[in-house]
């Protein structure tokens, strides 16, 4: 018994969840002594905003990295999707209820498209959510030949902007969608599928699971709330605006990978992905803060990518050699 | 004669586990050595140190070439020194062409640019010595098995090496052309070269060695000329005990017939519009232990994958208790109660990023969870259950899969199919790489599940290991079913005519 609990503490120490709050809270440490703004409250709800963004899509990514996929096309559906509520509310004049479930569909069908590529025609996930993601930003192109769509119903844009109990709404939204994504991948079969078709494919269709559509389901997940992201973010600016999620792709993908979750699929978890993108904000928050200019900012965005992957493949390495 | 290889007590251990222990043996110039052994006796291991896959400082112990220590850091150092390896898998590319294909990596060149002509020259030159006619400008891919399998040796010798080392050169060949390799082999060894020759085929190693080395367990048992050795005394040597011991058949009552395969045919993998299966009918009983035997390629792994609903099938029907069923995915199958144990543990038997736990019950998800969600202490209860009684030597059931020895792998493979109430298993060669403790329990696994009326399908690539087990055996051979012997007539003669049959009508 004695030597169990041990054990269980070991386990704890080495877990990267744990590592990622360490280096947090230094992080968090060292901004706050560089400039006190950083632990007020309108600041901390500020970074936890902007993390609920990018949350909601991460949390997608993550299924999809654990089931050996990648979704490269989230940033353009995120607009696309925005843009498609929008439009409804805008020039359709449609309740806001049935303006959100169109955004929500149009960025289920790129899931859909995705999966379809991907299982169908066998298109490396790459490659084949590079090409929806281009496609996904083309149509935002045509669609608004570049200006934005506004203004949109004020009740719409309480969603983005609105508090409760001193909350912001995103903030509780990222927050319930997280808990759920933790019971879903930890506590049902779905969850454990996810990881056995990332794990080894093969192996999971031996063992009689559905590969190809729990491929469907991540991507449809992915995508669905890439598109929900999309919605909220129209919702903040109180408008359509073309040029958002450029990029998001992979602020939200190395997010999940300093999260820990492995890109060879099979590994990973929901509370490091929730570290991982608060880590992100935190640092992007800090480096404002501390007055690092923006192009800098690119740079260390960067080099963290490398020294997470990095750390991530030599950990790998070793256990292999061992 | 000059000794040319000197291997002084090698050690070689994965993490904890020793899968080398303490080896030495010496080749002299001009010898074919054997070297024979159960699998995962430490043959292949032996290979990978001599020609520098493991480096120097990876395993203990050394090695000396015409006196001088090895000390490889790389397959590249080992071919400077004069060693060349033949895999035992064909490692050719296939879509180059056979010239290209010998000098690859050592392509003669003038500057940058490369000398065609005197490639396809020279390739001629070797093609000769191995006796393989085929135009050097052929695309490899167009080679027949045995015609690739002479051209790897070919490859091996535009190096011009000292010591061959050839990994089952004859094991995906029919018997006449593994006759002429080993005439080749025999050739190449008159004209100074040594070899060190692995290979299953015992009647085979007993024509061609100068002398035969047997490994079990990672330790030399013995070294004998072939003079002084017999069948017997290797097979001895091999399994540590006589062969009786080892498979100790318990029979279990027969009952009717359970599982019907009737003209299956299974489409070619990499040849459109060919089968690979063609035809192929036969049953099985409640209880009854069926084995496949037949050569690598003959058909039988692509068989059971079809009716197992993991390939796709030409057509043919499945019965089981009498009753067509539709298996279009392994799910179908499950279902009907029908598992399998593919023989690519590692490719798809065992999920490397899980625990045992998860791996055990990954085929079970149903019966651990209510409404979809896992019931963890029905999971882990079930897990333990299984992990006691199967003895799996590892860390408890949260243990990482991957962190297992193969023998304690494949029980958690197996577990995955006890926990479920079978009526037919399908085993595809589930003690390769096994050592030989865990295959005697495997053995026992196997014939209990007989006794409790599930009907087993196994196919083995080892002869005695099929005859040691099984019931009835039929034999595979072109796609095509060319024996059916029951136990009563498994005798050493009915052997050899299944040997033969397989010899004559395998690939």
């Amino acid at each position: 018994m004695e030597r169990k609990k041990k054990n269980v503490f070991k386990s704890m120490l080495k877990t990267k969840e744990l590592g990622i709050l360490f280096i947090l809270i230094i992080l968090s440490i060292l901004v706050e002594i560089a400039n006190p703004i950083f632990l007020t409250y309108s600041n901390i709800m500020d970074v936890l905003r902007n993390t609920s963004y990018t949350l909601i899509i991460a949390l997608g990514m993550t299924f999809v990295l654990i089931a050996r996929g990648l979704d490269l096309s989230v940033g353009s559906i995120l607009a696309l999707s925005g843009l498609i509520s929008a439009a409804a509310m805008f020039y359709f004049h449609l309740p806001i209820f049935a303006a959100v479930l169109l955004g929500l569909l149009c960025g289920a069908l790129f899931g859909f498209f995705n999966a379809l590529f991907i299982v169908k025609l066998k298109i490396p996930p790459m490659i084949a959510t590079l090409g929806s993601l281009y496609m996904a930003r083309g149509l935002v192109l045509v669609l608004t030949k570049g200006s934005p769509i506004y203004p949109l119903p004020d009740a719409f844009s309480q969603f983005g902007k609105g508090y409760v109990l001193g909350i912001p709404y995103i903030v509780l939204v990222a927050a319930v969608l997280a808990l759920v994504g933790h019971v879903v991948l930890k506590h049902t079969t779905f969850g454990r599928k996810v990881y056995a078709i990332g794990g080894n494919p093969e192996t999971a269709k031996f063992a009689g699971i559905d590969v190809n559509r729990i491929t469907f389901s991540v991507y449809l997940l992915c995508s669905t709330l890439a598109a929900l992201s999309g919605i909220l973010t129209a919702a903040r600016m109180g408008s359509g605006q073309p040029s958002v999620g450029d990029g998001t792709e992979m602020t939200v993908i190395t997010a999940v990978i300093i999260g820990g979750v492995s890109l060879n699929g099979g590994a990973g978890t929901i509370l490091g992905t929730v570290l991982g993108t608060v880590l992100m904000s935190v640092l992007s928050s800090g480096m404002n803060l501390v007055g690092v200019s923006a192009y800098w900012q690119k740079f260390v965005m960067g080099l963290i990518i490398i020294v997470a992957v990095g750390f991530d493949q030599y950990q790998r390495s070793q256990r292999k050699a061992a | 004669m000059e000794k040319i290889l000197e291997v002084k007590q090698v050690t070689k251990r994965f993490g904890k586990i020793t899968v080398f222990n303490q080896v030495s043996l010496d080749l002299f110039q001009g010898e074919i050595l054997a070297i024979v052994g159960e699998n995962g006796a430490g043959k292949s291991t032996m290979m990978n140190i001599l020609s520098g896959v493991y480096a120097a400082g990876e395993y203990e112990g050394e090695f000396f070439v015409r006196g001088k220590k090895c000390e490889f850091r790389s397959e590249h150092d080992a071919k400077e020194h004069g060693i060349e390896m033949v895999h035992q898998e064909i490692s050719l590319h296939r879509d180059l062409s056979v010239a290209e294909n010998l000098f690859l990596g050592v392509l003669p060149h003038q500057g940058p640019f490369i000398r065609w002509k005197e490639i396809y020259q020279e390739a001629q030159k070797y093609l000769d010595v191995v006796n393989l006619n085929v135009d050097p400008y052929e695309d490899v891919r167009n080679l027949s098995n045995s015609q690739q399998q002479l051209l790897s040796i070919a490859k091996a010798l535009v190096c011009k090496p000292e010591i061959i080392l050839l990994d089952e050169p004859t094991s995906a060949l029919t018997e006449s052309d593994a006759r002429n390799l080993n005439q080749i082999i025999r050739n190449l060894v008159s004209q100074g070269i040594s070899c060190i020759y692995i290979s299953h085929r015992l009647d085979e190693v007993l024509e061609i060695a100068d002398r035969i080395a047997v490994l079990r367990d990672g330790e030399m048992i013995s070294i004998r000329s072939r003079a002084e050795s017999t069948v017997d005394q290797i097979i001895g040597d091999m399994i540590g005990r006589p062969l009786g011991e080892m498979y100790n058949k318990q029979s279990a009552k027969l009952g009717e017939v359970i599982f019907e395969v009737e003209e299956l045919k299974v489409p070619h993998p990499y040849i459109l519009d060919k089968n690979i299966v063609e035809n192929v009918s036969f049953n099985v009983r409640r209880g009854e232990i069926l084995g496949l035997a037949g050569l690598v390629g003959a058909g039988r792994s692509e068989s059971m994958c079809a009716v197992y609903g993991y390939m796709k099938k030409t057509s043919g029907k499945v019965k089981l208790e009498g009753r067509e069923i539709k298996i279009q995915k392994p799910l179908d199958a499950i279902s009907h109660g029908i598992g399998m144990v593919s023989e690519d543990r590692k490719g798809s038997g065992i999920i490397a990023p899980m625990t045992l736990r998860e791996n055990m019950t990954i085929a079970s998800l149903k019966d651990i969870s209510k409404a979809g969600f896992l019931k963890k202490k029905k999971e882990e209860d079930l897990a333990q259950t299984f992990y006691d009684a199967l003895h799996v030597r590892a860390g408890g059931i949260e243990d990482y899969i991957r962190n297992l020895s193969g023998g304690n792998q494949q029980k958690v493979v197996l577990s995955k199919w006890l926990m479920k109430d079978l009526k037919v298993l399908i085993l595809d060669e589930p003690t390769r790489g096994v050592d030989v403790g865990a295959k005697i329990e495997i053995y026992n696994i196997i014939y209990r599940l007989a006794q409790k009326g599930v009907a087993i399908i196994f196919i083995s690539s080892e002869l005695n290991e099929l005859l040691g087990v099984c019931d009835r055996m039929i034999v595979f051979g072109h796609g095509q079913i060319w024996g059916n012997i029951d136990r009563d007539s498994f005798s050493q003669e009915t052997v050899m005519k299944a040997a033969t049959c397989v010899e004559k009508y395998g690939i």
